[in-house]
């Protein structure tokens, strides 16, 4: 059985000018997926519709088999216990502390004492290394430790899928290696499925089983590292090689 | 024009349908008391002083006003209920609504609108959690209960307001101004009054967590959620004073005569 089912997805913002068409795809069981595609070509939109966020026009989307826009809300909202999600700005909740941040997903929807909360939230936080700044707010730490604070965040609730939302922009080279190192290794641990879009193509064969490009609002599944780079779309060729010219600039720049 | 009054329809109704959510999930899921109450705490606190300031100068303005009327045909003994009655079954609740409005609505719809944009909403959605649960029930709830607190608080100041200038500009002793307040306000004035302040309250605290939770455009859009809120409470308030103020009159009248 797929993780994630896309069947014939579309969708759009009400605007005739931009939107996703027949969308087909199918994650399975503890694979790592990682979507790539130029800027502003809806690989959050589509992010989103996986996790069920927004709602498509039409076109179903299957998580662990069940129709998930069929379900009712609470069946909906059992279902999103078992997704984490690591947002492209963090979406930190800014009035928590860094440790109330991870233990309010905890408090809000298990039955969980406060003692076992607390313990488990300290576990996530020694994993991505944030102990030394529990009492901290999310704008009193820097970036790297954000994003960190947003995976933990994403793990507390021991989730089956988790989705990263460009999980290294805006980073340095040594934080968002690191970051990447922290994902293979809870990826190890945990044995989730994971969703990624990224724009960093090193990053991307790093993590990826699989990858796909979204170009033109297409969903072209090229497959692993070897199959992408020889890919025979000239677009996906343009874009994984990072060319000046090409179909997506015009072929000529 | 007509894609405006579509717009304007299109808002009204989705306000409607999301007053319609909050009140399923308040009669339907358990809320979370410890949240209710910081909501009440904080929405009393942040206004009470200003309520108080307010109510206060409106118990005075009132007793001068009145002053003037009953002089004429010396009834200075009916000041204290006639202010009362006026500020328990009008002013008092409009007052309370003015001051929510341009303290807790611009405060509350700002702060949604951020967590809005900065995904902090879709973020407790991904948790498994319901956003409208965790955070719009207990500031809707908040604000409403809060309302009959400060409601208290600015008709006792305007008592001690118009017992003050009662004293100074009427020539009254506090003795003959509160004698026949019980005689002028009627248990119908106070249920008028709660009646009024719970629906300005409601509308308040409908308009600005919709306005709040739609926010999209960024800090832009926030700043045009607040604005949206501030003019859309003051219409609506005033239009739910008429509302109120001639339903409950027609039905008080119809019990006369029955």
């Amino acid at each position: 059985m797929s993780s994630i089912e896309l069947k014939q997805l579309e969708f759009n913002f009400g605007t005739k000018d931009w939107g996703l068409e027949n969308i087909n795809l199918s994650i399975a069981n503890q694979e790592s997926f990682v979507m790539v595609g130029p800027s502003g070509g809806g690989k959050t939109v589509l992010l989103k519709l996986m996790a069920g966020l927004y709602h498509p026009l039409s076109g179903q989307l299957f998580i662990e088999g069940q129709d998930f826009h069929q379900l009712k809300l609470k069946q909906q909202q059992a279902l999103m216990f078992k997704m984490g999600m690591l947002f492209q700005k963090n979406a930190l909740f800014d009035s928590l502390t860094v440790l109330e941040n991870v233990t309010f997903p905890m408090a809000e929807v298990t039955s969980l004492s406060a003692k076992e909360i607390k313990e488990k939230a300290l576990h996530f936080l020694e994993e991505v290394d944030l102990m030394h700044a529990l009492d901290n707010y999310p704008d009193e730490i820097s970036g790297g430790m954000q994003k960190r604070l947003g995976i933990a965040r994403a793990l507390a609730l021991e989730p089956k899928i988790i989705f990263f939302d460009d999980p290294t922009a805006g980073l340095d080279p040594i934080t968002s290696r690191k970051i990447v190192e922290l994902m293979l290794q809870l990826k190890k641990e945990t044995s989730a499925t994971t969703v990624t879009i990224t724009n960093d193509m090193n990053r991307a064969f790093q993590l990826a089983d699989r990858i796909a490009v979204l170009v033109d609002q297409e969903l072209i599944i090229t497959g692993d590292k070897e199959k992408t780079l020889n890919h025979s779309d000239p677009r996906v060729h343009q874009f994984v090689r990072g060319l000046m010219e090409g179909p997506l600039t015009g072929w000529d720049s | 024009m007509n894609k405006k009054f579509y717009d304007i329809v299109t808002d009204v109704g989705e306000c409607l349908l999301f007053l319609k959510s909050v009140s399923h999930c308040a009669i339907t899921n358990k809320v979370s008391s410890k949240l209710v109450n910081e909501q009440i705490w904080k929405v009393t606190t942040q206004s009470a002083s200003t309520t108080a300031l307010a109510g206060f100068f409106v118990g005075a303005v009132m007793t001068v006003q009145f002053t003037m009327q009953v002089k004429e045909f010396g009834a200075l003994g009916y000041l204290g209920g006639l202010a009362t009655s006026g500020t328990i079954r009008e002013i008092g609740p409009l007052l309370i609504a003015f001051m929510l409005s341009g303290k807790i609505g611009a405060f509350t719809s700002a702060e949604l609108g951020t967590m809005k944009v900065t995904e902090q909403i879709d973020a407790i959605r991904c948790l498994g959690a319901d956003p409208i649960q965790e955070i719009v029930v207990p500031r809707f709830i908040g604000i409403i209960i809060s309302s009959f607190f400060l409601l208290i608080i600015g008709l006792l100041m305007s008592v001690g307001g118009g017992l003050l200038m009662g004293q100074v500009f009427s020539g009254i002793t506090p003795e003959q101004y509160i004698r026949h307040i019980p005689s002028i306000v009627t248990s119908f004035s106070i249920f008028n009054g709660l009646l009024k302040c719970f629906v300005f309250a409601a509308v308040l605290a409908t308009i600005c967590t919709y306005k709040g939770y739609t926010t999209t455009g960024g800090a832009k859009g926030v700043g045009q959620s607040v604005i949206k809120t501030a003019v859309g409470t003051m219409i609506c308030i005033v239009l739910a004073d008429w509302m109120t103020s001639y339903f409950s009159d027609t039905a008080l009248s119809l019990y006369m005569e029955w």
